[in-house]
């Protein structure tokens, strides 16, 4: 699904900045279905197989919750959401970044896929881009207050 | 699974893809535009149950999947994506809103491949 650079979606009338509006409604629904997937998988590998490969299945668990910090706080508005959705974002661009390095400098200790496993390439590399686009979207929606 | 169900699970689902995209693009928020998409995520979800009621089936008579309780939770989450992507569209109805119910369609069909996957004991 590939989203062009959006036109400036119209906010001007209301004071407050809404992430929740416009195509934050994409993302954050982008988000929702990644903290469903990434939460439901890291369960199913703790519960079943965490002794086959523990760092991976941690690092699964790790993703998901920082999946549905980011859908919560991304959806919820005032300035105390969109510091948690900041920092959510943000350790989601560090995670994916670092595990997607370390899956290919050290792939012995990430035989067991993660979500973020080699930049997020087993889903179409959104969780690569979908920090940067959350990212873009709080300063969008920062300055347009 | 039953090939023709999943067939057309996945065409309706691209489909209706296709028809929120183009809803968001061309900036259609209009009632035939809202008609066409309700049209089409109810043919998507009528499909959608109906296969995971013969893979129900399938599952009591028998056929056997690596996880069970995965595979139950694929069909019961394949139902329930469509009803949450329209309610969180038409809670706020913009321009977007299109795009979100196109979301919902990528990820029917997604899952239902999933499912297959799992049907024939590839994960």
């Amino acid at each position: 699904m590939g989203e062009p650079t959006a036109p400036p979606v119209p906010s001007g009338s209301t004071p407050p900045a809404a992430p929740t509006r416009g195509a934050g409604r994409l993302l954050i629904a982008v988000y929702a279905v990644f903290a469903v997937a990434a939460v439901s998988r890291a369960g199913v590998q703790l519960a079943t197989r965490f002794h086959e490969a523990p760092l991976a299945y941690l690092l699964s668990a790790l993703s998901g919750v920082v999946y549905v910090v980011a859908t919560v706080s991304l959806a919820r508005r005032g300035a105390p959401a969109r510091r948690v959705a900041r920092a959510a974002v943000t350790t989601e661009l560090a995670g994916v970044l670092v595990v997607g390095t370390l899956s290919i400098v050290a792939p012995g200790d990430f035989r067991h896929p993660t979500v973020w496993s080699l930049y997020g390439i087993g889903y179409g590399f959104v969780p690569l881009l979908l920090p940067v686009a959350g990212l873009w979207w709080l300063r969008r929606t920062a300055t347009a207050r | 699974m039953h090939a023709p169900l999943v067939v057309t699970v996945v065409t309706a689902g691209l489909v209706l893809a296709l028809a929120g995209s183009a809803a968001s693009l061309l900036d259609r928020s209009d009632r035939i535009a809202d008609r066409v998409l309700l049209l089409l995520a109810g043919v998507t979800e009528a499909a959608v149950a109906v296969q995971a009621a013969v893979a129900a089936a399938g599952l009591i008579s028998g056929h056997d999947v690596r996880s069970t309780p995965t595979f139950v939770a694929y069909l019961v989450g394949d139902a329930a994506v469509l009803p949450f992507a329209f309610a969180w569209a038409w809670a706020d109805r913009n321009r977007w809103s299109g795009a979100v119910v196109a979301l919902g369609g990528v990820t029917v069909a997604v899952m239902t491949g999933r499912l297959v996957m799992m049907w024939q004991g590839r994960a």
